[in-house]
């Protein structure tokens, strides 16, 4: 057998109304700790910055994000050594060590990575010529978040799942070999 | 409504017109994918690839402003074919023969010609919506907000009618109102011909009621509706019937109304304006006094949803020093007024009201905490009377009983496109923004996620024609004004057809709108259709400057306090 293969947030497009309630979502989350962002809009003091991108074209409208790719492109063209793969094989970025390079979007081939302002203590980063610093910006997976991730949790049309594959392909792979075991019997 | 919100989810096929749950109300939006997810038919009538228009089994996209033929093509598919319940005909409706003759000539054929859907694909939608065992019809502001909307509104309901869609389960037609409590400020009269309870003031028996009740002499007299208002100042030569003073109470006509220039003419003209308000806006900018007002989680009341159904709301935060709740401000002005109006609470009004309605006797508070939703009617105030989801049941509201059959031929729109201003716009919603954005505009997360100058939503073969490209800075103007807003170039809109939201204060939309064509029964205008020319600015860099210049002085203008990095 070979190793675990790494979580992904999966969409179902005939469900998603295009609320947005999973970027905002995102964001909070991941601004609770370092940026006060708390439950009432009067803790917003910075720039929202999600880690999942809701797209709308005319066939489709859904958040697209980050799949953990196993042989991670990103990370691959990382020359920073900012992208790193976790405990639990999620691909995760050190927004300390990226300094916006842009090779990780270029290299995406999904359009889940974008180039985003950083925040700390309730401000935005700035540089010496006062650009904000901005860096590489992805799903985690809410890793660490109790309850997993924010934008499953509020989806309003449970549009959105987290995809564990080890467990659902030992599912399905014991279906298929029941079903066949079946037909030979019958 | 004639049937509740939640019923939706039950529905076997929805026919949803002109009603974009997505961007208008994504709760009421999650029962309608959870209807198709349950394995509901959808089959939606919209101009524009909307959210339901893509999950829909049928997307009628018919050309704006042709609503009527379609709804008449479809209810002349369903008698032509014999798809008619004959029976619910014969026992519960009046008027059908008329009806059948208005409809008779819409033939889908004829009707393509309007409104540029296939013949087959109203004929498949009729036969679809008539073969349904139960069918809900849910309209929204794309039937309302023109010159000819209520009969519009009355040919939907026939088409209820002749296939017996009343009176039972997940069934009926549904008006998914606008705004929040939109509903509820109707119920509780603040319409010009109704006291609370739709109980018309002309009527002389009401008119006793209600002065018995309150002790004062009352008017007969149908007051002014809110579209008629620039006109009754500006145009009216009769100085006592001119208006005067305007008291404007959670609303900001100078953004929301059409032609945004003849209100703010208004509002300059107008001797005394009184702004009763929770955040500064665009109209507050004309008072004369302005009175702080209290945000919903700030004060006890009563809610009505679109459904009819009544909800209390509570109070979860004090408001700030010396600001007193809405009810009290209007007591102490009734007061100051010469009428002596004292009430302790929330609930002391509440039952004076219920007392006054028949329709309403039996929902009261203790009734609200026990069951969180009661729908009108709810005429007892004995526990077993829980209100009414389904309306209709068994006998319709007339006085005789019967529904009552009614079309009418189609009337284009007022201002058609034409040489000079060769394409079409629409006022639209957005996710995120609600209605003029006082209070969603001084969200930071939400105005972080879409802020000015808004959009304007092209097919990208108009974008090409003109050169521009989306994001770009365009400029939109018609004979009665003008804005700037950024391209949103998308295959989701049809050629020669472009829509605005219509809460930005640069990219406002309705500088455009046109404020003279009401449809004669409702007054509502006809947002829905104008004609306008898009520009492109060669100078991206200037026009940008234009609109950073211009939101900054607004805001300031508006006292809003910077916090944080606001610039970025």
């Amino acid at each position: 057998m070979t190793e675990n293969m790494s979580c992904y947030v999966l969409c179902d497009p005939n469900k998603c109304t295009g609320c947005k309630a999973c970027e905002l979502a995102c964001f909070a989350e991941h601004n609770k700790e370092n940026n006060d962002v708390a439950y009432t809009v009067g803790t917003v003091t910075i720039p929202v910055t999600p880690k999942l991108y809701l797209t709308k074209t005319e066939k489709y409208c859904m958040p697209v994000q980050c799949k953990h790719c196993e042989d991670a492109p990103c990370l691959n063209a990382c020359k920073k050594h900012a992208i790193y793969r976790d405990e639990n094989k999620q691909v995760i970025v050190d927004q300390s060590k990226c300094i916006g390079c842009k090779d990780c979007v270029m290299a995406c081939p999904f359009g889940a990575i974008s180039i985003l302002p950083v925040s700390d203590n309730g401000a935005v980063l700035l540089q010496k010529d006062k650009e904000c610093v901005k860096a590489a910006s992805k799903c985690d997976l809410c890793t660490g978040i109790e309850g997993g991730p924010a934008c499953v949790r509020v989806c309003p049309n449970e549009a959105l799942r987290l995809v564990d594959l080890n467990e659902e392909q030992l599912a399905k792979s014991i279906a298929t070999a029941n079903s066949l075991y079946d037909s030979r019997l019958s | 409504m004639t049937m509740g919100v939640h019923e939706i989810e039950d529905a076997k096929l929805i026919f949803n017109f002109g009603y974009n749950g997505a961007d208008s109300h994504p709760i009421v939006q999650r029962r309608i994918v959870r209807a198709k997810q349950k394995g509901a038919t959808i089959i939606c009538a919209d101009p524009r690839v909307t959210e339901c228009a893509r999950i829909a089994d049928v997307h009628m996209q018919l050309k704006g402003g042709t609503n009527i033929a379609l709804v008449n093509a479809m209810c002349n598919v369903v008698y032509n074919e014999g798809l008619v319940d004959q029976k619910f005909i014969d026992e519960k409706t009046v008027d059908y023969d008329a009806f059948v003759e208005v409809i008779k000539k819409y033939t889908p054929e004829y009707a393509e010609t309007i409104c540029h859907v296939p013949a087959e694909t109203i004929r498949k939608a009729a036969r679809m919506y008539a073969k349904a065992p139960s069918a809900m019809i849910l309209y929204g502001m794309g039937v309302c907000q023109f010159g000819q909307a209520v009969d519009v509104v009355k040919a939907l309901g026939s088409l209820a009618l002749m296939t017996g869609n009343y009176g039972k389960p997940a069934s009926g037609i549904g008006p998914v109102r606008g705004q929040n409590n939109v509903q509820g400020a109707c119920d509780m009269g603040a319409l010009p011909n109704n006291y609370p309870g739709y109980q018309n003031v002309t009527k002389p028996e009401i008119q006793e009621k209600f002065e018995k009740a309150w002790g004062v002499k009352l008017s007969n007299k149908v007051g002014v509706p809110l579209t008629h208002v620039p006109q009754r100042v500006l145009e009216e030569k009769d100085p006592k019937k001119q208006l005067h003073a305007y008291y404007i109470f959670g609303e900001d006509p100078v953004q929301s109304d059409p032609d945004a220039e003849e209100v703010r003419e208004a509002l300059e003209k107008l001797d005394f304006v009184v702004v009763q308000d929770i955040f500064m806006n665009k109209t507050a900018e004309f008072a004369d006094v302005i009175l702080p007002g209290t945000s919903w989680n700030e004060h006890d009341g009563v809610y009505s949803c679109c459904d009819r159904g009544f909800q209390r709301i509570r109070k979860v935060l004090e408001p700030p020093k010396g600001v007193k709740l809405d009810w009290e401000i209007i007591c102490e002005i009734s007061t100051a007024m010469g009428y002596k109006m004292k009430y302790k609470n929330t609930e002391e009004i509440w039952n004076e009201l219920i007392d006054l309605c028949p329709n309403f006797a039996g929902a009261t508070y203790a009734k609200l905490e026990k069951y969180g939703n009661i729908q009108w009617p709810c005429r007892s105030k004995d526990d077993s009377d829980k209100g009414t989801v389904v309306l209709h049941q068994g006998k319709f509201a007339n006085p005789d009983g019967k529904g009552k059959f009614y079309t009418a031929d189609w009337r284009p729109p007022q201002e058609l496109e034409n040489e000079e201003y060769p394409l079409s716009l629409s006022t639209v919603r957005e996710v995120g923004h609600y209605s003029v954005r006082t209070m969603t505009g001084n969200c930071r997360t939400l105005r972080n996620l879409e802020d000015e100058p808004g959009w304007i939503q092209m097919n990208p073969a108009d974008c090409e024609k003109l050169g521009i490209k989306h994001g770009d800075l365009v400029k939109v103007v018609n004979k009665r004004g003008w804005c700037i807003t950024r391209c949103n170039a998308t295959e989701r809109v049809a050629k020669g057809a472009t829509y605005m939201t219509y809460q930005w204060w640069i990219g406002c939309c309705n500088e455009l709108t046109i404020g003279s064509n009401l449809d004669p029964v409702s007054n509502t205008p006809e947002y829905k259709y104008c004609n306008c020319r898009v520009e492109k600015l060669d100078d991206q860099a200037k026009a940008w400057e234009y609109v950073n210049t211009e939101y900054k002085s607004i805001r300031e203008r508006m006292g809003i306090k910077m916090v944080g990095k606001e610039a970025v």
